[in-house]
């Protein structure tokens, strides 16, 4: 046996870091935790039925050993016919690993946050928060220091669109940069969070992963009214409701001793899927795909696991067995629906929210029992057989509530709503991976189940949670895969700080803005984010945070910020979804629905209150990387498209904004056109142009003012994008050049980028 | 939606591919898995399940039996939609339609689709179609992702992952709808053409059917083309000049997209543009060619497309969906259809371009052989039906003059010879090179297949 040592890493093995990615990408599909496709009674995700192969400290003598450096086509490990060939470097750490004695440990995040000292850390005069610590530590391991920290316009400018998703005014930068940097960022923050705009912006990551949607999603794709619901998020977050009341509520708030209507408005959460209502289908087919969605968030939004595949086998690659997964089924299979929509509205169980929502009396304010199921057939006479509910009005919305009678689980084989195996009955009940961390617990319903989450010692939820809120700063997660902390997820970078986040976070009591402080005032997330070549060079995306976050803002601050730029935004919280501008014949063109656009102040309201169509989501914000809200969604890549250029430059939306815009540019009176250029300009970016730069735009705008005064007529046309009427006072020729002048600043990188 | 594939030439892109991740131009490094059959698909799928015996499953003997019951060991209940279950009655409804033998295979074709029928030597038509799911939600997203429960990526963006673009200037994978004149039809859905768990640059652009094609591609009134480059210019300057101060290359792509916009803004209008098509091509296609939104249209955009190196092209036309009136809904339906996707093969055969495409027919399900609603001697209509159905495909890799598979004596079952949903699905992958085995993508740590764990190549109608 030769082994090529030469190979070999100096640093010592570690399990979780170097081996186990390798034997669950590996051999996991026949040696893992998916009982029904293990071959050759071999485990290697158990450490008793690995030593039956692994002779820790002897490679030469471990089978495991044999059978990977095997030639042998009858021994070879993976075998010659698999997709999952070893690379000479995994084969080498598996026998590192096994010589220095073959340590197994359970999976990172199955096991509690542990408690690590915060590093010290010489000579540091960077750090600002312990955090820092961790960060810097791993940089200098690497050979990085930090970056600077940024300009006081860049802090406040990243900072207000991350905590409400519009940009400072130049009012509001001028005051900031007025004060100690320190203390303006304190009191930046305090008023940021004060304000419900702060709401309306977490509420965005929160309705995607929640699956929150205006339209049932299949087919005809009927029409729901789930407002009242997204409402009760954006206020939960301006009330900075406690993550742990902000989740039992939405899991479990019909179940809570003296439950009010807000925390049953609050179980829309489980009602958030897409329902089918298309005519000659199957109920129970239909219900069962509920349940599942519900145990698939579920296990997405909380647990960071996929859940789902062990809906008709054992998990592939995480301790999660195919009864497991219908003992959670089991929590979520007990409630008063019908699999079959009503086809116009809301489906039962719903309640009718009173017309003072939100401002209820404390006797509004109380749960009320949602009518049962009423059956009818429709088209009876024609032979035809489906059976639908009643439909929910747009003065209701759907909550969870449980039948008094519990429908019994059973295992589906292959998942299939017909293929119950009558002969393995379930009941509620959490993984036994997940239980040995919280012993004598075990939930009976979901509102145990939601407590059960917050359990101190729980693996999960708070490491989950705190990665999410790390990944709205820094465009990703400690945990790349914020979606997956599996097995087969991507390994934290930094493990110890997710881990001391996760811990500070539990004892905070749940308090997301504590988390979010924490996060601000770091030296980590106020770097500058100016790229070096050294730092492109060793971290080119970031990952070790040796620079500040740079990257496209996403499609609905894009859009709200134009609205706020132009002095277009209307801002009023809350409220049926609202009808901007959309292409012409969007939804008629391939479905059989109208959109009928609003008029007048709904069009400019805030993007987190656009009507979302699930078969035809609104067009702008796909382009710029939106979740579909199709199902639960908690990571959203972000691309760089010539259709967002297109959209940018001629989206009747942008168009108008830039009108608006120019508007406003002209009408600060007194000024010189340069001076208003160059004051737009800081508007848009939060910072004075360089003289070069001035110098490109004005000369820009002389040559619009020159190609408009030759062609009245276009300065026209362009002027009547938009519903709302210019103003007529301002000369038309001016204001057509300043609308264009106004679209290239909206349209320039640093715009539309958080930096 | 996402122009993905446009990007194909950026630098952001080339950078990709040094790094060995991959090359949008070129799809996977080790992908196609043997030598292709074809380049491009062109896949005209018949939205609401057109009815196989009224068009291509000719039943002569049923003629005797109008009005009998279907018997249940045929059709048994349980596997009747909702929507007719509870009929008191399922009588044999025989089409109303004459059948003719066409080309050397003598392949049986209504008399409805004339035109298509003179090209019988140019097709496989496979009757032995089945499918798992009865409506069409659930139907349609199974033939566009073989997974009844939306969520996968179709079809036409797996090719685009898999094989890239040969395109400079316009997507990889372009969804164009049509209405039929007969009746409304079923709504279609943007996930039909979605990306799923693909990188999203890989969903196919869906080419609106009114105005201009792609969204906001043109410049608002009052903004001329001279004015949009001077615009751009500046744009390009500002952005370079940020580039120099942040070092973030993202900015380097950037611009370079809004030139490839800039591109788009003349590419995509010509597509539209059937100036330079003579008569005689124009012709070909019928009397609805030059009307948009119409599905003689789309089969000319669909050629300019292939001409331009487009890999996936999907028209979906509707109108099929016919619960009622099949004798009075079904010709029209096929005079907005039979004479286009006629003329779409003869064109691409005068150009030389039939062998390296591939072109499919199909919808995403069959009907019932039962009358829904009364049946007269002069009217009868069809539910849903899932267990046979018929598709053909034509161009290259194909058998022509093949006809595949058989159902019983009532076209209620497959007889012989049954092509699953993922077998179709395998054998379109054959026809491009990939084995449809090994073309994976990992999503949330699992690999997935568009055939999951299904699918047999159909070999047997391959040349």
């Amino acid at each position: 046996m030769i082994v090529n040592d030469g190979l070999l890493q100096a640093e010592a093995v570690d399990f979780n870091r170097d081996v186990r990615p390798i034997l669950s990408d590996h051999c996991f599909d026949c040696h893992g935790p998916d009982q029904a496709a293990v071959a050759a009674d071999l485990r290697l995700d158990l450490e008793d039925s690995a030593m039956n192969v692994i002779e820790p400290g002897n490679a030469e003598a471990s089978e495991l050993v044999h059978r990977i450096l095997s030639k042998d086509p009858d021994s070879q490990m993976p075998p010659p016919n698999s997709r999952r060939q070893l690379t000479e470097t995994e084969r080498n750490t598996l026998v590192k690993w096994i010589r220095e004695g073959a340590e197994f440990a359970q999976h990172w995040s199955l096991v509690p946050p542990q408690h690590s000292a915060v590093p010290e850390v010489d000579a540091d005069q960077w750090s600002r928060d312990p955090l820092d610590r961790f960060v810097l530590n791993r940089l200098r391991e690497r050979g990085l220091s930090p970056a600077p920290r940024a300009s006081a316009e860049s802090l406040v400018r990243r900072i207000t669109l991350d905590l409400t998703g519009l940009p400072p005014t130049a009012a509001e930068i001028d005051a900031f940069l007025k004060d100690d940097l320190d203390v303006a960022i304190e009191k930046l923050v305090n008023r940021l969070m004060q304000s419900y705009r702060y709401g309306e912006h977490m509420a965005l990551p929160w309705l995607e992963a929640a699956r929150y949607a205006d339209t049932d999603g299949y087919q005809n794709d009927r029409y729901r009214y789930q407002h009242v619901w997204r409402d009760w998020v954006i206020e939960a977050y301006n009330q900075h409701m406690p993550y742990d009341q902000f989740v039992i509520e939405q899991l479990a708030g019909d179940l809570l001793p003296n439950a009010t209507l807000r925390q049953q408005v609050a179980t829309g959460f489980g009602r958030n899927h897409r329902i089918n209502s298309e005519d000659g289908s199957i109920p129970e087919e239909w219900r069962t795909e509920y349940v599942a969605d519900r145990v698939d968030t579920f296990g997405t939004i909380f647990l960071g696991l996929t859940v789902s595949c062990a809906r008709c086998h054992d998990h592939k690659y995480d301790p999660i067995t195919q009864r497991e997964y219908y003992q959670l089924y089991a929590y979520f299979n007990n409630i008063a629906e019908w699999g079959v929509g009503p086809n116009n509205g809301n489906s039962p169980p719903f309640i009718t929210v009173p017309k003072s929502w939100p401002n209820l009396s404390p006797s509004e304010d109380r749960m009320v029992t949602p009518a049962p199921v009423k059956l009818r057939r429709a088209r009876a006479e024609a032979g035809n057989g489906l059976q639908r509910p009643q439909a929910g009005d747009p003065s209701t919305v759907m909550v969870m509530h449980e039948l008094t009678e519990p429908r019994p689980t059973h295992v589906l084989q292959r998942g299939q709503y017909n293929m119950p195996d009558l002969s393995q009955p379930v009941t509620a009940s959490i993984p036994e991976s997940l239980a040995s961390s919280t012993p004598g617990i075990s939930p009976r319903d979901r509102l145990e189940l939601a407590r059960w989450l917050f359990h101190p010692n729980h693996p999960l939820t708070a490491r989950v949670a705190v990665n999410r809120l790390w990944q709205q700063f820094f465009g990703a997660g400690l945990v790349e895969t914020s979606d997956n902390l599996g097995s087969q997820g991507a390994l934290p970078l930094h493990p110890e700080l997710l881990d001391y986040l996760a811990l500070e976070f539990t004892h905070s009591k749940w308090d997301i803005q504590a988390i979010q402080r924490r996060i601000i005032h770091s030296a980590t997330y106020q770097q500058d984010s100016q790229v070096t070549a050294n730092s492109l060079e060793i971290d080119p995306s970031n990952r070790l945070l040796s620079r500040g976050p740079r990257y496209r803002l996403p499609g609905f601050i894009v859009r709200d910020q134009a609205m706020l730029l132009s002095g277009l935004l209307v801002e009023q919280v809350g409220g049926p979804s609202t009808k901007p501008y959309m292409p012409p014949k969007i939804w008629s063109a391939i479905s059989n629905n109208k959109y009928k656009q609003d008029k007048g102040g709904n069009l400019y309201r805030r993007s987190v209150y656009t009507y979302w169509r699930r078969t035809i989501p609104p067009p702008m914000m796909m382009n710029f990387n939106a979740a579909a809200r199709e199902v639960c969604t908690v990571q959203t890549e972000s691309t760089n498209t010539p259709l967002q250029a297109l959209t940018l430059m001629n989206n009747k939306t942008f168009i108008e904004c830039a009108r608006f815009f120019a508007e406003r540019i002209l009408q600060n009176d007194g000024q010189s056109a340069p001076s208003m250029i160059t004051h737009a300009f800081r508007e848009a970016t939060g910072r004075w142009p360089t003289e070069k730069e001035s110098a490109v735009i004005i000369n820009a705008h002389g040559r619009f003012l020159e190609h408009f005064s030759k062609a009245p007529q276009a300065a026209k046309q362009l002027l009547a994008t938009g519903e709302n009427q210019r103003d007529k006072s301002l000369p038309l020729v001016e204001h057509a050049a300043m609308t264009m002048t106004a679209s290239l600043i909206l349209n320039l990188d640093e715009t539309i980028s958080k930096e | 939606m996402l122009l993905g594939s446009l990007g194909l030439s950026t630098l952001l892109e080339r950078d990709r591919f040094v790094q060995g991740e991959m090359n949008d131009h070129l799809g996977l490094a080790d992908l196609p898995h043997r030598t292709p059959k074809i380049k491009r698909i062109i896949y005209l799928f018949q939205s609401g399940g057109p009815a196989q015996m009224d068009l291509y499953d000719y039943k002569p003997a049923l003629r005797d039996r109008f009005g009998e019951e279907v018997p249940k060991s045929i059709y048994p209940d349980d596997r009747k939609t909702t929507m007719s279950s509870a009929q008191a009655s399922f009588p044999v409804a025989p089409t109303a339609f004459k059948f003719s033998q066409y080309g050397e295979a003598g392949s049986w074709i209504s008399e409805l689709l004339p035109n298509i029928g003179s090209l019988a030597d140019d097709l496989c038509i496979i009757r032995s179609m089945h499918t798992d799911a009865i409506n069409h939600d659930p139907a349609i997203t199974f033939q566009q992702t073989g997974s009844q429960v939306p969520g996968r990526p179709s079809i036409g963006s797996w090719v685009d992952y898999g094989l890239g673009s040969e395109a400079a200037d316009l997507p990889a994978f372009v969804a164009m709808s049509s209405k039929g004149s007969a009746k409304q039809g079923q709504p279609l859905y943007d996930r039909l053409w979605g990306s799923g768990f693909l990188p999203s640059k890989h969903q196919g652009v869906k080419f609106r059917n009114q105005g201009a094609p792609v969204l906001d591609i043109d410049n608002p009134a009052g903004i001329s083309r001279g004015l949009r480059r001077t615009m751009l210019d500046s744009l390009n300057t500002l952005n370079g000049l940020k580039h120099q101060q942040t070092g973030d290359p993202e900015i380097q792509t950037r611009i370079a997209q809004y030139e490839l916009a800039f591109r788009m803004q003349m590419s995509v209008p010509d597509l539209l543009d059937f100036s330079d098509e003579p008569k005689h091509v124009l012709d070909l296609y019928g009397p609805d060619v030059k009307t948009q939104g119409k599905y003689a249209f789309n089969c000319l955009i669909a050629r300019r497309l292939a001409e331009q190196g487009v890999r996936f092209i999907q028209l979906f036309h509707q109108g099929w969906d016919q619960h009622n009136n099949i004798p009075g809904q079904m010709p029209r339906q096929c005079r907005d259809t039979d004479q286009p996707t006629a003329a779409l093969i003869k064109d691409l055969k005068q150009r030389g371009m039939l062998d390296e495409t591939l072109i499919i027919w199909g919808g995403e399900f069959g009907r019932t052989i039962y009358s829904q609603g009364k049946l007269t001697p002069n009217n009868y209509g069809r539910d849903h039906h899932p267990s046979c159905f018929t598709m053909w495909m034509a161009g290259g890799g194909i058998k022509g003059g093949t006809n595949h598979g058989s159902t019983d004596d009532y076209s209620v079952n497959v007889a012989t010879d049954g092509v699953s949903v993922h077998d179709l699905h395998a054998t379109i992958l054959h026809l491009l090179g990939i084995d449809h085995e090994r073309f994976v993508y990992r999503f949330q740590g699992r690999d997935f297949r568009l055939t999951d764990v299904h699918g047999d190549v159909v070999h047997s109608i391959l040349s």
